[in-house]
């Protein structure tokens, strides 16, 4: 008895073809940062240029989270919850990078041009 | 279509036995996997599956289904991950297995061997868990980002163990077994 049958090798040509796909159609390269997009329990995803310099407010289960755009790049100023991760995961420049407020609800992406990265975790 | 390895499965206690033993060699292998450190959250060589595979083409789905219901439950139970987050994603992940198989031999059993059947399970397993993790406990488009490397490592690891089964069947394929 051989290891690989003729189905075998047909499963194995369309399992990869499927993976390949997956790939062609939820991976995408990096870059700059163009704008970032805000999603928010209470409110539908909102996109925040990144041209102007602003400071905003959004509100999340536990009360309004602080986002401040500068200089191309966005990150938490303030958020109501405990140990402050995403205020201490800084600025997010890079097309990919992810900031979460998970107790608040509040993410936040910054999208555009090639991405760099998948997300980034700190 | 049953394969041609498959042999009559034995009945009332002799299937229990057959079972039970199989059942036993797969929770050995799940939790010594879970031992295991992981590069990435999510992947496992999943080896457990070798058993699904193997018992799948000597003894039929019927039994395959309950070695593998068997190791997701005791598996859990003995790594403490009983209905938590991970033991939803494992029972998924088997159901979707299984039904894959069931619908690979119904559909192209007279054409596929161990490593076809291992790949197709793989490939559900890890798509039905990206799939439920997404839906249930991380709904953040990220997570399926993540998801072309989770199956990119579900094809390698469904290719190795099926063709780890293949041999294990090749070896089981000589004299007829003693009755466990």
């Amino acid at each position: 008895m051989k290891l690989f049958r003729a189905g075998d090798l047909v499963v194995l040509a369309a399992a990869a073809a499927l993976v390949g796909a997956s790939w062609a159609a939820l991976w995408s390269g990096g870059g700059p940062a163009e704008f970032a997009v805000v999603t928010a329990p209470a409110a539908a995803a909102q996109t925040l240029p990144l041209d102007a310099d602003t400071v905003t407010e959004v509100a999340g289960r536990l009360g309004p989270s602080t986002l401040e755009v500068r200089d191309g790049r966005v990150r938490f100023t303030d958020s109501p919850c405990v140990g402050r991760l995403c205020v201490h995961s800084g600025w997010l420049d890079r097309s990919g990078q992810v900031a979460a407020c998970l107790p608040n609800g509040v993410v936040v992406e910054v999208g555009g041009g090639r991405r760099e990265f998948d997300a980034v975790s700190h | 279509m049953p394969s041609a390895t498959e042999r009559v499965a034995p009945t009332g206690a002799g299937r229990d036995r057959l079972i039970a033993g199989f059942a036993a060699l797969a929770i050995a292998i799940h939790v010594l996997e879970a031992a295991l450190p992981s590069p990435l959250p999510g992947v496992k060589p999943g080896l457990a599956n070798v058993i699904t595979v193997v018992v799948l083409l000597r003894w039929g789905w019927g039994i395959a289904a309950w070695v593998a219901g068997l190791r997701v439950l005791a598996g859990s139970l003995l790594v403490g991950t009983f209905l938590s987050p991970t033991f939803i994603l494992s029972a998924g992940g088997a159901i979707a297995a299984l039904a894959a198989l069931w619908l690979a031999q119904r559909l192209f059993g007279r054409w596929l061997g161990a490593p076809g059947y291992s790949v197709c399970a793989a490939l559900a397993h890890m798509g039905a868990q990206v799939l439920l993790a997404w839906q249930l406990f991380i709904p953040h488009p990220a997570l399926l980002k993540l998801a072309p490397f989770l199956l990119t490592a579900a094809l390698v690891f469904g290719i190795v163990s099926g063709v780890i089964a293949a041999i294990v069947l090749q070896k089981l394929a000589g004299p007829e077994p003693a009755r466990p």
